[in-house]
């Protein structure tokens, strides 16, 4: 007999086998139990959630049972990139994270303690969907050259509301219709834009979209390409002249008696036999001055006085080299020329061209610290009641001259009030070269008027002027939404 | 009235899994540090030193790993078998000894000769004398020993078991739909009436060990929430399976009460084994993809979990028998029959618990590793064979480990099952409170996920507990077992189970592939919740310690020529 117990090992074998399972199981369980719990036991979880915007319109509901976003079809697509969805499809909204936590998994409970949360945003939604109402309808303007192209799917009539611009980008008609839509001639082609808007007084983001989006409650149109991504976080663009002001903040602090400083543009201008284009002959000009004309021949000359190490040494500084995050969404980085590239090179990156490429957020930081007088309030866009994080961004006196300066860009370049009428506007255009001919719009800067401290950057991709399509859709957005809340208030 | 749900829920569903740990505590504590004596039932003289028998079944040799240890050069390592019958009678067998056997000075055949008490043995050139002892001394040698269930009462253990069920009820009450409430009550009633019937039935045959009992009454209990849960309008059923499986349990334990009786059945049971698959893999249906079901006037059953319990009965070998290849041989042919008509059937989960309970019985009974890694060889090109002839169990194969990437076919009831059992947490959602139950084969090839869910990871791991506790157990006892014929029934009955319960358990939750095999006592389905009860006679048949179990009878009843050794000198035994 005591060789069938010695022989009964064979079952503290398979006993053995089953314990160690049983330990495998409880391993992944801790590791896992969450994903595996909440990819289908949501429904089973009494839990509800609501993400709201600083207004209290609710953006995302959420219960057990079913998943919602806002009831309007606009105020849901216009903030899609704030809030993501629950699928994470943006990779960087809030909503899927939210989600997770909200429902409440732990190890001890599983999903079984039933919460109700509520997360509330900086975002004003209304100024989201006004963004989304004048930045969806600007238009690339049709090439002559590009020939007809097969439609990748049948003809088809759309309903559309467009809307006509004079040579200045002024407004001077809208109309909705249908449009057939027959062959790519028909198509419209929308400018994929960016805009942000923050408090720069307070760091709250106010808003924030990312065109083309989605309507996440949309099942059957197919997202537009790229709809997925957030252009202001996720994306970099060359900045064209709007870089100007970061040249011309290192000036500022690198060269003596800058008001005696004068800058002379004839058309071109040759560094080491390479010639910098310039729009005008400017002739001689005033540091102020070279700005407010956004001469290309001054702004190289300067980048080249300071030299690389001194541009990269700013660069890096005012964070546009690296991922910033916005409330924990990480934004790409930034480029440029960091490696020794020579002087016409070196020219080209000072105004903003060359392998220059920013990432719309880290302008805003930019633009805020300016505002602020060189204090920067990092932006927050959730409202967790905390302050926002306080940094010296840069020397106040640095900041006034900027404030200055874009102030004076605006009444003696862009039009003064004709162009921003109530706003007191400051600001700085870009006309941003990619190569084919195209342009990227941008327009960055904020309202110097303490009851609406919002800075802002817009940015339209192959948009066209940086002035007549960024800086009147930025123009008309603002006043609109201040218009609306002073309305609101009295 | 909200309110009043609300506090009863919350109390049960707490207090179902404290019931649980201490069933789960005692239970273990009661079946694996109790003492456990050797009973006496002869005694060998070698010269002066009195080597008492403790085995109806004996090895004598040289090996250290026989029963009675003679250490001379001259004896074979393992070199005869000294065996008591039921009725007392001793034979002892030359089992290819190179010094052989004498009695009285007459060679014994490998057939064995009788031997009395006084008696002489020859073991080449090594004498001993045998002496018998008879009813008396044997009731004062066992009074010696320690009784099961002293330390660890019984009956407290019941009782918890008792208020785990009621805390389960009441959970039940609260949640499931009004028109079946007054069924699931009545059914748990029944539960409890006949788990009380049993342990005084066992009292009053003054049995003290109830601990397989209470293990497989919980694991009922839990598998009659399962029902309530999942099909509440069949309580009635699940209840009257509960006590035709009991009855089954104690009509076999009655039936191992005799060895002899056990024993002679093995040849008509591989017969019927072999009848009961031959009439499946000819008449059956497909059903989900295996065809083993088979439909007897209305009501459906599953052969193959009768055949287990049937293979074990013949699978199962005395010492004597072991010793000679032609059985071993016979029963591997058996086996092989076995396990290609569960592969015919398409049952794979099944062909596999018959394979491992095929390695584990060949190995108890021989020893030799060697057999074993051939069988497994053999196996290995079997399943390769398997695999190409039947492509749906080389899908499960593929979609093993990687049932996240395909959540809507293949991994469809993995992916549910791991998201329930997650979402339950430690405690649970309380009793028919979850979703899983919805998913095919929920309440069968994914309990331990429907358990995890409902009643939480603790209830679902006391479960395991329970099983492992019995197998635990069961190589404890085959220590102790009279006939090597009930160790070795008992450690496979509880290797079947356990291999059952890893395929059912890891093949929901993604650890082994799905095979859809049933949790013993848990699972829904009535075949099988027989066969389980069936299979915990073996392991009451195998549990030796003094007055515990029903299937064994206490030494004094044992053997019928007892006033032969009446002249016994009592001296002779001190």
């Amino acid at each position: 007999m005591k060789k069938i117990r010695n022989r009964s090992v064979s079952l503290l074998i398979i006993a053995f086998l089953v314990i160690c399972g049983m330990i495998v199981y409880v391993l992944r369980y801790v590791d896992d139990g969450k994903e595996w719990a909440l990819y289908f036991s949501r429904s089973n979880s009494g839990s509800t959630g609501q993400l709201l915007d600083r207004n209290g319109v609710t953006l995302a509901y959420f219960s057990g049972f079913e998943n919602r976003f806002a009831d309007d079809a606009t105020t849901r697509t216009a903030n899609y990139h704030v809030t993501g969805d629950y699928w994470n499809r943006t990779g960087n909204g809030f909503l899927a994270e939210y989600w997770d936590e909200a429902m409440g998994f732990d190890l001890i409970t599983g999903t079984t303690q039933a919460e109700h949360s509520q997360m509330l945003l900086n975002i004003d939604s209304t100024l989201n969907n006004i963004m989304y109402k004048h930045l969806s309808v600007l238009e690339i303007p049709i090439d002559e050259d590009e020939s007809l192209t097969e439609l990748p799917f049948e003809p088809h009539t759309v309903h559309q509301w467009r809307v006509a611009v004079d040579g200045e980008g002024k407004l001077i008609e809208e109309s909705e219709k249908d449009v057939l839509i027959a062959n790519s001639w028909d198509r419209p082609r929308f400018c994929n834009s960016a805009m942000m808007v923050c408090n720069y007084r307070t760091g709250e983001l106010l808003g924030m979209i990312s065109l083309p989006t989605v309507d996440p409650m949309d099942t059957e149109t197919p997202p537009a390409e790229g709809a997925y991504i957030n252009r202001c976080l996720s994306a970099s663009f060359t900045p064209g002249s709007v870089f100007k002001l970061v040249t011309a903040a290192a000036t500022i602090e690198n060269t003596d008696q800058l008001s005696e400083k004068r800058y002379y543009c004839e058309d071109e201008y040759y560094i080491a036999g390479v010639p910098i284009v310039c729009t005008h002959s400017h002739y001689n000009q005033s540091f102020e001055l070279a700005m407010a004309n956004s001469c290309n021949v001054a702004f190289a000359q300067m980048a080249v006085k300071l030299g690389q190490d001194t541009m990269v040494n700013y660069v890096k500084q005012y964070g546009f080299l690296d991922k910033q995050s916005l409330d924990g969404i990480p934004t790409v980085a930034g480029s440029y020329p960091t490696e020794f590239v020579g002087d016409p090179e070196l020219g080209w990156s000072g105004i903003g061209q060359s392998t220059d490429l920013v990432c719309p957020y880290a302008m805003l930081r930019f633009v805020c610290a300016i505002a602020n007088d060189g204090v920067l309030l990092e932006p927050k866009m959730i409202n967790d009641g905390k302050a926002p994080k306080a940094e010296r961004f840069m020397e106040a006196s640095t900041a006034r001259k900027l404030q200055e300066m874009m102030s004076y860009n605006v009444s003696y370049s862009y039009g003064g009030e004709h162009t921003f009428p109530g706003l007191n506007m400051c600001a700085k255009t870009g006309t941003a070269e990619i190569g084919d001919g195209d342009t990227h719009a941008w327009f960055v800067g904020f309202l110097d008027d303490e009851e609406h401290p919002y800075a802002f950057v817009t940015m339209v991709e192959r948009g066209g002027g940086g002035l007549y399509v960024a800086g009147n859709t930025t123009s008309r957005i603002l006043q609109e939404y201040i218009g609306n809340s002073e309305g609101a208030d009295e | 009235m909200d309110m009043l749900i609300f506090y009863a829920m919350t109390t049960s569903r707490y207090a179902v899994i404290v019931m649980s740990v201490l069933i789960i505590v005692r239970c273990i504590r009661s079946m694996l540090s109790e003492r456990y004596e050797a009973e006496v039932w002869a005694y060998v003289y070698r010269g002066d030193e009195a080597i008492p028998v403790c085995h109806w079944e004996n090895l004598i040799g040289r090996s250290l790993s026989v029963d009675i240890r003679i250490d001379n050069r001259s004896m074979s390592r393992v070199h005869a078998v000294l065996v008591r019958s039921d009725t007392g009678e001793w034979r002892i067998f030359d089992i290819f000894s190179k010094g052989g056997v004498w009695v009285n000075g007459m060679k014994v055949s490998p057939y064995g000769a009788q031997i009395h008490s006084g008696d002489s043995i020859n073991l080449a050139g090594n004498f001993l004398r045998f002496l018998d002892i008879n009813r008396y001394h044997r009731s004062l040698l066992d009074a010696q020993r320690t009784e099961a269930g002293l330390r660890v009462e019984p009956f407290i253990t019941l009782m918890y078991l008792t208020v785990f069920e009621v805390f389960l009820m009441i959970e039940h009450m609260c949640t499931a739909e009004g028109q079946f409430v007054k069924a699931i009550c009545l059914a748990f009633l029944g539960l409890i009436c006949l788990q009380w019937l049993c342990y005084h039935l066992m009292r009053f045959i003054n049995r003290s060990g109830f601990e397989v009992e209470t293990l497989a009454f919980y694991l009922s209990a839990l598998g009659m929430s399962v029902a309530a849960t999942s099909t509440p309008e069949d309580m009635f059923k699940q209840l009257l399976l509960t006590i035709v499986g009991v009855a089954l349990f104690l009509l076999s334990g009655w039936w191992f009460r005799s060895l002899k009786r056990s024993s002679a059945a093995r040849t008509p049971m591989a017969i019927l084994a072999i009848l009961l698959l031959g009439v499946n893999v000819v008449t059956s249906d497909a059903v989900f993809g295996a065809r083993n079901w088979l439909e007897i006037g209305g009501y459906s059953f599953q052969p193959s979990e009768f055949v287990k319990v049937l293979y074990i009965f013949a699978g199962a070998s005395t010492l004597d028998r072991l010793y000679r290849r032609n059985e071993l041989y016979s029963f591997i042919g058996f086996s092989a029959l076995c396990v290609v008509a569960m592969a015919l059937i398409g049952d794979f989960g099944t062909a596999l618990i018959f394979f491992v309970s095929f390695l584990v019985i060949s190995f108890m009974r021989s020893g030799s590793i060697a057999t074993v890694l051939l069988a497994v060889s053999g196996a290995g090109l079997a399943g390769v064979l398997a695999v190409t002839v039947k492509p749906y169990i080389a899908q499960r194969f593929a979609i093993w480990g990687h049932v996240w990437e395909d959540i809507y076919d293949k991994g469809y009831q993995q992916t549910r099952a791991m998201s329930a059992a997650a979402s339950g947490g430690l405690f649970g959602k309380g009793a028919g409170e979850g979703w899983l139950k919805d998913i095919f084969a929920a309440n069968t090839d994914m309990v331990f996920a429907l358990v995890s869910e409902d009643l939480g990871m603790i209830v679902a791991v006391c479960m395991v507990l329970a099983v492992l506790a019995l197998a635990f157990f069961a190589m404890r006892s085959a220590r102790h077992a009279r006939s090597a014929y009930y160790a070795i029934a008992a450690c496979t009955a509880m290797s079947m189970l356990l291999v059952q319960l890893s395929l059912n358990v890891f093949g929901s939750l993604d650890i082994l592939p799905f095979t859809g095999v049933t949790f013993p006592f848990v699972s829904r389905g009535g075949s099988s919740l027989l066969s389980c009860w069936m299979m915990m006679a073996f392991v009451k048949s195998a549990d030796n310690r003094k007055n515990a179990s029903f299937a064994v009878k206490t030494p004094e009843r044992t053997g019928i020529y007892e006033d032969e050794f009446d002249e016994f000198d009592e001296e002779d035994i001190e």
